[in-house]
């Protein structure tokens, strides 16, 4: 065969390959992303669903409605302070345990091995048992914050205290995620060369100097991967929401996750639903796209 | 050929796996046989499984050509689950829902009027108060099983402890108050405090319901009877004033739900709530022995309201899918609300009041203690206008009750911000 007619033969075939990729992203994602974005035009509700009809356009009701309530506000303002203090502790803990526990120590492997626990429990039974240990009346949290303030506090409501209930929640997160992260950032310290340590160790760099002059910078493409991965996580984050709080106490839980529930399937309005989920996924991509660019730079610096 | 067989391969899977699940499911259905399909959350419940499979097997034994399907879900999920299920040409025959789920499914074409499926003279026999509840322009959409007020639920032992009657529970809130004094000094056997008085405000649909019902108790309302906003009533403040009393006073529970007061009740933790009358299945499950301290009283009075509360109601909503499937359907529900049917469940497992005047004399709800002292109040309710919004309009119900509570906001604040919200969701 000749070597062009072979190189198309191969073209043929990753592109045959490729097909169902491409059409399954474009089935499962792409298709129903535009419809929900035409459907947060849209007066779309249950009847359309059951009868097959098509919505009708309402002259942007959908969105109007969300910013004349404040409810789209509130809910990018909720989303965002969540996400930046989980991010922010879920680092700075993470990275303290896996530097910790890249120290060969008697029983490290158990450690690392039973550190992983709250991560394999599902996000619903995390929610649970977080909602169980601030429950106000017999919660252990109660208990424990009478016990260690010697009967002072004895009112501790986490969950029932607009303003620390989104608290609460950042809680459960992280103990839900450091282990992940912990993880990530634990296989990137193994992967700091020894040498150079030692290099700058002889040089005289303390031990600051080297964790921020070459641990850090060797660690960069895992440290950026973990915290995108982190901040997807906990922008889109609902079943600890929905099960902790249900976004209240008087709304100060709720983020995009929640009000899009509730718009779509508890107020069964889909065309409301699909609007706070065209601005939320929006405002992600912003923030995804402006943490990626940032990262680039501090990259090149 | 082995490079194309793998690409057809994958392309077959790729395209198979897009158009798998994509087919309808057909109900057996032919001259003689017939399958209706009932949505039941409550066979997923504890303690009432059993009960669902005998009514199936009952009434498959007297009518053998019609077969029983149950579609089941959680509680919270069988409305999508129905939803889903019709959006693909699946219809069920007949739901198992509450009151404040038929506006929704009124409005989604999928409840037929009830006088469509089932006899008239079956229809007649239920109270007419009660079916006005289940009216939306004149036409009832749903058929109940059995009704209950926000009744109030006492502990007796309690009252008893704080020196007060057990046999003279409060009338009024002012009465509620009085009592509430010495309630909540007392401690149970933990010496955990006990709270007064339980009005759930959490989150969820049925919560802003209840308070519906607190506010007919002070005469107020919240809906025209064209279905717009209509809150500025002095029952209306004076309801949300009481719950921001009641919080300050640390009478009530927090941001709870009707289980987190059941929950408390049954504990000993909780002198007084209002719950529909079947919370108390609930209330059992955590303590057996609720009986012997629990009773029941009628809905307070408040400000210039005489103690009107709001109906809920265990009932089927109807669907009409043909004929032969509307007929069985009929004589399932005529089957299940029976004495024959609901006798010992009413007695034994959900006590609630009949909503057929037929049934009005059945021991097990006659002689029932728990539900005797609040026999009156079914008659004494308001029906609300059933709107398709009602669940946005409970849900912020609730969040006005959280934002005089722990919000700690102003009443009047709060109710302004409220009227704003709530009628931009009622305009759609």
């Amino acid at each position: 065969m000749k070597k062009g007619s072979q190189k198309l033969s191969d073209n043929a075939y990753s592109f045959v390959l490729t097909i169902p990729a491409v059409v399954l992203t474009v089935s499962f994602i792409v298709v129903p992303i535009i419809q929900s974005i035409i459907m947060s035009f849209e007066k779309y509700g249950v009847k359309n669903i059951i009868s097959g009809k098509k919505g009708t356009w309402n002259n942007f009701r959908n969105y109007t409605k969300l910013f004349e309530t404040g409810q789209i506000p509130e809910a990018a303002w909720h989303t965002i302070v969540f996400v930046i203090f989980v991010i922010i502790f879920q680092f700075i803990l993470g990275m303290a345990l896996a530097l910790i526990l890249n120290r060969d120590f008697k029983g490290s492997r158990f450690v690392r091995s039973i550190m992983m626990t709250p991560w394999v429990v599902p996000t619903v039974i995390s929610g649970l048992i977080w909602m169980w240990l601030f429950q106000p009346q017999y919660g252990f949290v109660k208990y424990l914050i009478s016990f260690v303030t010697n009967g002072r506090v004895n009112d501790l409501a986490i969950l029932n205290n607009p303003s620390t209930a989104l608290g609460g929640i950042a809680v459960a997160a992280l103990w839900k995620q450091i282990p992940l992260m912990t993880l990530l950032l634990l296989a990137g310290l193994q992967n700091v060369p020894s040498d150079i340590l030692e290099a700058a160790t002889i040089d005289g760099a303390g031990p600051v100097k080297r964790f921020f002059s070459i641990t850090i910078p060797f660690m960069a493409p895992v440290i950026k991967i973990a915290v995108s991965m982190e901040i997807i996580e906990n922008f889109k984050q609902f079943p600890l929401f929905w099960t902790m709080t249900g976004g209240g106490p008087n709304g100060s839980t709720t983020n995009f996750a929640i009000l899009s529930y509730r718009e779509a399937f508890v107020s069964m309005n889909l065309g409301s639903g699909a609007a706070v989920t065209t601005i939320w996924m929006i405002l992600m991509i912003i923030v995804v796209g402006s943490y990626q660019k940032a990262f680039i730079v501090q990259d090149m610096s | 050929m082995k490079k194309l067989l793998t690409a057809v391969l994958i392309a077959a899977i790729g395209i198979g796996s897009i158009f798998a699940n994509g087919q309808n499911e057909k109900t057996s259905q032919t001259d003689s046989k017939v399958t209706i399909k009932v949505a039941n959350y409550a066979l997923l419940e504890n303690g009432y499984e059993e009960y669902w499979k005998g009514i199936k097997t009952g009434f498959e034994t007297e009518n053998p050509n019609i077969t029983i399907e149950w579609v089941t879900a959680p509680y919270g999920e069988i409305s999508n689950q129905v939803i889903n299920m019709a959006g693909g040409g699946d219809k069920v025959d007949c739901i198992f829902a509450e009151l404040g789920w038929i506006p929704g499914f009124e409005d989604a074409g999928l409840a037929a009027p009830v006088e469509d499926i089932l006899p008239q003279e079956f229809i007649d026999d239920f109270y007419p108060d009660v079916m006005k509840s289940f009216e939306i322009d004149g036409v009832a959409y749903g058929i109940p099983l059995y009704v209950s007020p926000y009744v109030l639920y006492y502990n007796r032992t309690l009252f008893e402890q704080a020196g007060l009657d057990p046999n003279t529970p409060p009338t009024t809130y002012e009465e509620m108050l009085e009592d509430a004094k010495s309630l909540s000094k007392l401690k149970d056997s933990n010496g955990n405090p006990v709270y007064a008085f339980g009005q759930t405000t959490a989150s969820v649909p049925v919560s802003g319901s209840s308070i519906q019902g607190m506010i007919f108790n002070f005469g107020g309302h919240t809906l025209a009877a064209d279905g717009s906003l209509d809150c500025d009533n002095q029952g209306f403040y004076d309801a949300f004033r009481m719950l921001k009393e009641l919080d300050e006073k640390g009478y009530n529970p927090q941001n709870a739900k009707l289980k987190d007061l059941r929950n408390l009740f049954a504990l000993g933790q909780l002198a007084m709530y209002y719950d529909q009358s079947w919370g108390f299945n609930g209330i059992q499950s955590i303590n057996p022995d609720a009986k012997s301290f629990i009773a029941s009283a009628a809905p307070l009075k408040g400000g210039n309201g005489n103690g009107q509360s709001k109906l809920e109601s265990h009932c089927f909503v109807l669907v009409d899918n043909g004929e032969a499937r509307a007929d069985a359907t009929s004589k399932f529900v005529q089957y299940v609300i029976s004495e024959k049917g609901l006798s010992d469940y009413l007695a034994n497992l959900t006590p609630a009041y009949p909503a057929r005047k037929s049934m009005a004399d059945i021991s097990g709800v006659v002689n029932n203690p728990v539900l005797k002292g609040a026999s009156g109040s079914v008659s004494n309710v308001t029906a609300s206008p059933a709107i398709a919004q009602l669940n946005d309009l409970n849900l912020e119900l609730c969040s006005l009750a959280q934002a005089v509570t722990v919000g700690n906001e102003d009443v009047d604040a709060a109710i302004a911000d409220f009227k704003k919200v709530t009628n931009a969701k009622l305009s759609d």
